[in-house]
């Protein structure tokens, strides 16, 4: 099949055939899904339209010329099976720490530590609720496990709707029935009714809430945390890795994989249009001409991009169209890069840099500010975390200087906004800022906050696709919609809108690619 | 075209433009409400009017109807993709009946296509549907304008039609194709239509110059209007079923009990083999679902009410969703929706008229069921 394969740089009005497979967009999702079907022995092509391939893990530049690796950093989420069948490992993936511990601080200017290991013994001030604690924890991991295969996406079309019983239905009714409560209940009422300290509790709530749209008193907010800590990272659940190199490595490393299954990637080829015929997939027209004939398409952009641009409205149904733009985001994060003058040089200090550093508001101060977010208006207080690439990977540490890298949450949504406005909440982060240590926002020389419209921008993405993440179950019931329900035969979506929780996961990819290649078994190769 | 179910609970029905002369030509003076407008039920008599609708012809008032004119470089796409109607294969001039559909393969209403140009597309349905027109237009481009309220339209229906229409000016008009025209000074746009059992004109023209083209029209003799009972008739003669009344529209239903093309006897609306339309994929996983059908019958009976039982034997097949006594074949036509998974074994089907005794029912043959027996015969 391969050996048809004419062209390389076609140009306009080529057609290009003797490919199985074509996959749009080479974030970590896309790269993934190239990597099964090419593993399965499929004719695959990568196509992406910038430059440089891996979505948002991107070198931004400074004002004076420094460059810093934007991205998401850390990983708790990151697909286990996807690791080890695309045998990342062996293509580079390495972590520069892996069950990376966390410190919370407080605006009274306490602070409690969460180990890298959330069931190893903690050991914290008297000021901590330990029995609470191991038992949340415990509850929370049971309760992760049973609810995995619905967080992976890996429920295949031919299955019907997976439901909460079936789930857990090898499960003790007593369990089942507080499975039942966890999963509509508000963050909260949960964590409080677990643990008794009002710092434990608001750690807790601060991590539920993080990068969601969902504030902790909203109904079924309490799912974010255990979709969270169902991610396994070292073996551990609810750990929190850093790959060394950053995000970049996730990228690389998948992209190593993917070129040793003979896939090839072509960067800088926006795609123009999905080509179907009738209701199924011929493949893709490419913007500067020509087509690659396929049958498969996997497409990682997202939704609104794939559906309505790339495919069209004219080919998807009406109601189906409806449910991409049913919601509408009101709440984002926003990233800081910070270049920090001065390096520590003691060792305490160094290792009290070398964690996660987080800042958790009071239920209070968090309530008021998901009000304000909701609002349009800048919150006084924001969830914060914070870590120092350079601090947690020796290879980027300067002799002068730190990274900082910061995201806060929750920030309005806005799909335009001017430099004021940004300049309105940079200066807000920055005063939350101080809170991890006292005049640090006077030692920042560089800073660079990006809002969901910069990525917009510079994707050429819808903007609510890097809005924060709607509540778990409507993600799952709007990524089961796109598995599902859209039948046009041949076409894969793994886009952002079918993962579920936040971060790198790659199961969308895997479950994407492994669909694809059922399908690939039982259609006849294109001539 | 037919009329959708009345809105008898609407306050104060509007009137259309025709609403004076209508009032001015109507002895009988009952009157019903569609879509917020008021429509006559009867003017005379009902078998008068229905004997003038086969014999010689008739104007309908179908000011009551949802019309939407449809323009832009994607008019046709939007709708071939709101309605199953075959559009980009229609020139200009040439009309179309379809379906409109959910993406689940429910029914939601009727549609009819004209085009009058390239980009211009004139868009009627029984109800109104503005939700849905929107957001089935979003990423088109494509305007969308509710013209019901700016122009009135009449239908000349009947054998005699043609000669009606000569007589008023409009020689040969709209035989077979839609085109605009001049009724003696006013602009006027005519088609062809076909509402229920019985072909005419369908004419439309501003609203203000209402009441001179229905003057001018019956003016010469030959012609009378015709109320919402007679059509019924003709209605039910033809097959063709009510939105409303004989099949909820599926958008106000669960996906579950959804009514699909086939099972309410309209599977030529929504061919398979012509192109992608909102709806369609879901058809084709399962085009034929066993369930339940809409069928036409004629009963051995004087009277029956709607929502009378219908019977296999014993066993209860459906129910009676819309009837009338149908004077050309002295027996009442009766749409009723029934269990196919009980129809196959059995056609003798009787009905509980309303004296109380069963009477015996057969399949009757109508336009849309040949057309839909045509349609299955070339699959």
């Amino acid at each position: 099949m391969a050996d048809e394969v004419e062209r390389k740089d076609g140009g306009a009005g080529r057609i290009e055939g003797g490919v199985d497979a074509i996959v749009v967009g080479a974030n970590a999702d896309g790269l993934t899904a190239a990597g099964y079907l090419g593993k399965a022995g499929l004719k695959t092509v990568v196509l992406d339209s910038s430059l440089e391939v891996g979505g948002l893990i991107q070198e931004r530049v400074f004002d004076d010329g420094r460059s810093f690796l934007d991205g998401d950093r850390l990983l708790n989420i990151l697909d286990a099976a996807a690791v080890a069948d695309l045998e990342l490992y062996r293509h580079g993936l390495s972590y520069a720490a892996r069950r990376l511990a966390t410190t919370y601080f407080f605006k009274s200017g306490d602070s409690i530590e969460l180990p890298g290991d959330l069931q190893a013994p903690a050991q914290n001030s008297t000021d901590f609720d330990v029995k609470g604690f191991a038992q949340f924890v415990e509850d929370v991991f049971d309760t992760a496990s049973y609810l995995r295969p619905a967080f992976e996406s890996s429920i295949d079309k031919q299955s019907n709707v997976v439901t909460l019983d079936q789930l857990l239905h090898d499960a003790s009714a007593d369990f089942a029935e507080r499975i039942k409560k966890f999963t509509v209940s508000d963050a909260q009422s949960i964590i409080e009714k677990y643990v008794a300290t009002q710092s434990l509790q608001s750690a807790l709530i601060s991590e539920t809430v993080f990068r969601q749209e969902n504030s902790p008193q909203d109904a079924f907010s309490f799912m974010a945390l255990v979709r969270r800590w169902a991610g396994e990272i070292a073996g551990l659940q609810g750990a929190i890795g850093y790959p060394a190199g950053g995000g970049e490595t996730i990228i690389a490393s998948l992209r190593r994989a993917v070129q040793s299954f003979g896939v090839e990637i072509r960067a800088a080829q926006p795609v123009q249009s999905i080509l179907t015929e009738w209701d199924k997939i011929a493949g893709v027209e490419l913007e500067r001409g020509g087509q690659i004939r396929a049958p498969i398409v996997v497409a990682a952009n997202s939704a609104k991009k794939v559906f309505l641009d790339l495919i069209g409205p004219d080919k998807i149904g009406v109601d189906f169209q409806h449910c991409l733009s049913a919601l509408k985001p009101r709440i984002a994060s926003a990233r800081l890069m910070i270049d920090l003058k001065g390096a520590a040089r003691d060792e305490e200090t160094l290792s009290n840099m070398q964690r996660r550093l987080v800042y958790a508001p009071d239920s209070d101060a968090l309530r008021r500010a998901y009000a304000a977010a909701r609002a349009g208006e800048v919150p006084e207080e924001f969830v914060l975390e914070a870590i120092f690439p350079d601090i947690l990977d020796d290879e980027t540490r300067s002799d002068d200087r730190h990274q900082m890298f910061v995201t806060a949450h929750p920030v309005p949504f806005k799909e335009k906004f001017n430099d004021d406005w940004r300049a309105t909440i940079e200066a807000a982060i920055r005063e939350n800022l101080e809170i991890f240590s006292p005049g640090i926002s006077e030692r920042i020389s560089n800073i660079i906050c990006r809002m969901p419209a910069d990525d917009a921008k510079a994707t050429g993405e819808d903007a609510a696709s890097f809005a924060a993440r709607a509540g778990v179950f409507q993600q799952f019931a709007l990524s089961s919609i796109f598995a599902r329900n859209f039948e046009i035969e041949g076409l894969f979506f793994c886009g952002a809108e079918s993962q579920i929780g936040t971060g790198v996961s790659c199961s969308a990819g895997r479950s994407a690619a492994q669909r694809a290649i059922k399908f690939a078994r039982t259609v006849e190769p294109m001539s | 075209m037919i009329f959708p179910v009345e809105d008898i609970f609407a306050e104060a029905p509007r009137a259309t433009p025709l609403y004076a002369a209508a009032a001015s030509s109507s002895a009988a003076n009952v009157w019903t409400s569609i879509n917020g407008w008021s429509v006559a039920r009867v003017y005379d008599a009902v078998e008068t009017e229905y004997e003038f609708a086969k014999n010689e012809a008739v104007l309908v008032d179908l000011g009551a109807l949802a019309r939407y004119s449809v323009r832009g470089e994607d008019a046709g796409a939007f709708l071939s993709r709101l309605t199953t109607a075959p559009t980009p294969r229609l020139e200009a001039g040439e009309s179309a009946r379809g379906l409109m559909l959910m993406d689940n393969g429910g029914v939601i209403d009727l549609a009819e296509v004209s085009r009058l140009s390239d980009e211009l597309f004139l868009l009627t349905t029984p109800m109104r549907h503005p939700r849905r027109l929107k957001l089935a237009a979003r990423g088109l481009k494509v305007v969308i304008e509710d013209i019901a309220s700016d122009v009135g339209a009449i239908g000349v229906l009947g054998p005699a039609s043609s000669e009606i229409l000569a007589g008023a000016g409009l020689k040969g008009a709209a035989q077979r194709l839609a085109a605009t025209g001049s009724l003696r000074g006013v602009e006027t746009a005519a088609r062809p239509v076909q509402f229920g059992s019985v072909a005419g004109v369908e004419l439309i023209f501003p609203e203000e110059e209402a009441l001179t083209v229905w003057e001018r029209l019956i003016r010469r003799g030959g012609v009378a209007p015709i109320g919402l009972d007679a059509l019924e008739i003709l209605r039910l003669e033809s097959g063709a079923p009510r939105t409303g009344l004989d099949y909820t529209p599926a958008d106000h239903m669960r996906p579950e009990t959804r009514r699909t093309p086939d099972e309410i006897g309209l599977p030529h609306l929504a061919p398979l083999d012509k192109g992608w339309f909102n709806g369609r994929r879901a058809l084709r996983e399962n085009p034929r679902p066993a369930g339940r059908r809409l069928v036409t019958m004629s009963v051995d009976a004087d009277h029956l009410s709607p929502g009378a039982g219908v019977f296999a034997g014993d066993k209860p097949l459906g129910r009676v969703t819309s009837c009338a006594w149908s004077p050309s074949n002295k027996r009442v036509i009766a749409q009723v929706d029934i269990s196919t998974v009980r129809i196959a074994k059995s056609f003798e089907i009787s009905m509980v008229s309303t004296d109380g005794a069963r009477a015996s029912a057969q399949i009757f043959e109508t336009l849309e069921s040949k057309a839909a027996v045509a349609y299955y015969d070339g699959m």
